[in-house]
């Protein structure tokens, strides 16, 4: 009863007020996340600016504007100034939203904190208006050329939308300092501790929604004709004209058919030999010599730390023609007459990509079953010898029962996985011979997209590798959580 | 605790017991596979090393298999003079040291706060972070958003991006819950803030931890190749060791040029230079780094493991 009485005092009520001053921290959010977006960037004032321009772009590299205007520069369309003013207006605009973000922050502290908030973020509103009017003088500089067709001017719809921004950012904080000058502030600037905290993580949040949420908005590109260095307007969505074509168009069904076989035989020959692993801790364990272990333990792991491109390099120094073991071969009296070469041929491709896998990760892989071989109690080895158990029995009996849970979580991941091989390693080893037989689907994506620029179709097959894994993954987990009760993510 | 773990290999393993002829046969041949496999993971290093320090017109004929012939260095002094080499260190030492510093720095303090009930909202953001690890979009659209950033042929692309590592800070969390309480709520007494304790009390408390990633950071970085491959497309000065290796790799007529050409190579070497010596040596020296930290990494491996194991 009397718990349930403070905590009704703790909450703040939700007046009118904060209602208002959600809104303004909400919009200093949207104003932020602006600055990243080129959709959004006011000063695209030629279509000659490269379309991936966001404004901090725009304020940060002066040669990342102006790279396809050199031309323009040396024959005197534009003038340098216009652009040196438009980059000077992007940098005001940015201190702006600066300013206006650490007066949205400093909001959620008390009343006298939010007043000195509200002074900054009313500063920085107003001076990202000075900036707009910066933009808009290098725009109407550039609109005047006397060759449009080569410059591209353009009054792009970010303008509206920050200037927009920025005076409601000034209302709402002049309207809100109005009502603050009615309150009695405190002696102290001070903020809630879950406040003060949740800031200090902000930065954090910042950077996992620009580096892993903000690729998501570039599925988009799935529903455009898109050539690198375009645009995506209302005249380029193709609607799902992609995801037909990968249906509909022979050659790429082939490709898709070769790359799923590739991949799924890569997969699957892993899965197949995902128990080695267990294997090699098992038999390691069973060795008496603690220096012998230790030994093997460290010349088998070596290899899991060197990138696959230094393994492609060892790979060419053992097998290329020139190498080791083509020496080897020549100089014994019955060798082949003429060098062989490993690495061209296409031949068991996806063998040798299985066994380069199991040099690299077997070592690795152990440790975790050998860690849980050293977890078993002792005690249970005993009642096995009281039962009669042998060497083997205790194996089969104590051992591998007791590294099977490790062995499904493990493998469920791997069953997630099953689309994801990843690239280095197919990339490193592929060439002219073996080309079809190596090509695994994140190696596919890179190469038509990367390679050959076909942004839209290698988006559609990256969209659909992504939402299969996920699919997989909540399978897998699922199966764990029939099967032992335990959720693996 | 957590940070006990190690692989203890002394007391791993089943009991002793008295050996029969079966056993005597399995050990022996578990030994031998055990030898032969050892082998076939170290051999080509040492086959790489024997052969940048011997003889090079040996080493040209195929005649350094086993032992080096002629030892000597030069090979290792020639690396001054492939001019793009020494960029491409620099660059991957800057990452490395500069990319995992931060990465530590970001994942102990995130790790700290999300051990923070009082954190306003803290399981809405904490599951934010951790939900990353088990979608992406996908490369193109990784790829455009760096070029949207604007962290295409920049040097930043190598260390912001890195900055968050959901997996770390999940590895730090758990860890630091594990510290006890009263540590923290003694320093709350005195009146320390979020910031001193943290410095203090639990960066000192949760360094077993922050070694292993930073450790396991650390050969992420001077492995990166992918990066590299996809961002820094018009910017060679920019490319990473990795990415300047296999370049080499793909154009061994490249490197004769480069060899040939290099200024004062030909009056520092006493032996003739030939591509496959420069492959090698460069090879090595990208490896070296690595087998130097590999014997303090040892005792991480756990900890690693599991690391790798979510990671996939």
């Amino acid at each position: 009863m009397k718990k349930e009485e403070t905590e009704i005092r703790l909450r703040a009520p939700i007046t009118p007020v904060m209602t208002v001053y959600w809104f303004y921290r909400i919009l200093i959010v949207f104003a932020f996340i602006m600055m990243f977006f080129p959709a959004f960037n006011p000063g695209r004032i030629s279509l000659k600016i490269s379309p991936y321009a966001s404004l901090l772009t725009t304020g940060v590299s002066f040669s990342g504007i102006t790279q396809n205007l050199g031309r323009a520069f040396t024959q005197g369309w534009v003038q340098k100034g216009s652009f040196i003013l438009l980059m000077i207006s992007a940098i005001v605009i940015i201190s702006g939203s600066v300013f206006c973000g650490i007066g949205g922050c400093m909001s959620l502290g008390n009343n006298r904190m939010r007043k000195r908030g509200l002074q900054f973020s009313a500063a920085g509103s107003a001076l990202m208006l000075p900036g707009l009017v910066g933009i808009f003088l290098a725009y109407s500089q550039v609109a005047t050329t006397e060759h449009p067709s080569r410059i591209e001017p353009n009054f792009s719809s970010g303008f509206y939308i920050y200037s927009a921004v920025a005076i409601l950012i000034l209302i709402l904080s002049l309207s809100l300092l109005l009502w603050l000058r009615t309150k009695v502030l405190e002696e102290k600037m001070r903020m809630e501790e879950k406040y003060a905290l949740f800031l200090m993580f902000l930065p954090m949040i910042a950077l996992a929604f620009v580096f892993a949420y903000l690729p998501l908005w570039g599925w988009r590109y799935a529903f455009f004709d898109y050539t690198a260095g375009g645009t995506l307007g209302r005249e380029s969505f193709v609607g799902l004209k992609w995801f037909r074509f990968l249906f509909q168009n022979s050659a790429t069904v082939k490709d898709i058919a070769r790359v799923m076989r590739n991949t799924l035989i890569m997969s699957g020959l892993g899965l197949i030999t995902s128990w080695l692993p267990m294997a090699f801790a098992i038999f390691l364990t069973e060795i008496r010599s603690n220096r012998f272990k230790r030994l093997v333990q460290t010349l088998t792991t070596i290899p899991n730390f060197i990138s696959w491109v230094l393994i492609y390099a060892i790979a060419l120094a053992i097998f290329s023609t020139d190498g080791f073991l083509n020496g080897l071969l020549s100089m014994l009296p019955f060798g082949p007459d003429s060098q062989i070469n490993w690495l061209m041929s296409a031949d068991n491709t996806w063998i040798k990509m299985l066994l380069w896998g199991i040099w690299k990760g077997i070592g690795w892989s152990a440790i975790i079953y050998i860690a849980a071989i050293a977890g078993i109690d002792p005690q249970l080895y005993e009642a096995a010898t009281i039962d009669g158990a042998g060497r083997f029995g205790r194996i089969r009996h104590i051992v591998i029962p007791s590294l099977l849970p490790t062995y499904f979580v493990l493998l469920l991941m791997a069953i997630a996985g099953i689309l994801s091989n990843g690239m280095e390693q197919y990339l490193v080893f592929s060439n002219a011979l073996n080309r079809d037989k190596i090509e695994v689907l994140d190696l596919y994506v890179y190469n038509i997209g990367i390679t050959d620029g076909r942004i839209p179709l290698s988006t559609v097959v990256g969209m659909a590798k992504s939402l299969v894994s996920v699919a997989l993954l909540f399978f897998a987990n699922r199966a764990s959580k029939a099967l032992r009760g335990e959720n693996i993510i | 605790m957590d940070n006990e773990v190690t692989i203890n290999i002394k007391e791993s393993g089943p009991p002793r017991f008295r050996r029969g002829t079966t056993d005597i046969v399995f050990d022996v041949f578990n030994i031998a596979v055990f030898s032969i496999f050892s082998l076939i993971c170290i051999f080509p290093f040492y086959y790489l090393f024997i052969n940048t320090i011997s003889d090079n017109d040996l080493v040209g004929k195929g005649l350094i298999n086993f032992y080096p012939v002629g030892i000597n260095l030069s090979n290792y002094l020639a690396l001054r003079d492939v001019s793009d080499l020494g960029n491409s260190f620099l660059v991957t030492i800057a990452r490395t040291v500069l990319g995992t510093a931060l990465m530590v720095a970001a994942s102990g303090f995130a790790g700290y706060l999300v051990t923070k009930h009082k954190l306003w909202h803290r399981s809405l953001w904490y599951r934010f972070l951790v939900i990353t690890m088990y979608f992406n979009a996908g490369l193109i659209p990784w790829y455009l958003n760096m070029l949207m950033l604007g962290l295409t042929n920049n040097f930043w692309a190598y260390i912001i991006p890195g900055i968050i590592a959901p997996y770390n800070i999940i590895l730090v969390k758990t860890y630091i819950e594990s510290i006890p309480k009263e540590l923290e709520e003694s320093a709350i007494m005195d009146g320390a803030g979020t910031i001193t304790i943290f410095r203090k009390i639990i960066w000192p408390l949760a360094k077993p931890i922050l070694a292993t990633i930073a450790i396991f950071g650390a050969v992420g970085n001077w492995n990166s190749f992918q990066d590299s491959l996809i961002l820094m497309q018009s910017s060679p000065e920019l490319y990473t060791l990795q990415h300047r290796l296999y370049v080499y790799l793909q154009s061994a007529s490249n490197l004769e040029a480069i060899m040939q050409g290099g200024s004062g190579a030909s009056q520092v070497l006493t032996n003739s230079l030939n591509s496959k010596v420069v492959k090698y040596t460069i090879s090595m020296a990208t490896i070296l780094p690595i087998l130097l930290v590999y014997p303090f990494m040892q005792r991480f491996f756990v900890k690693g493991i599991m690391l790798g194991a979510v990671k996939g």
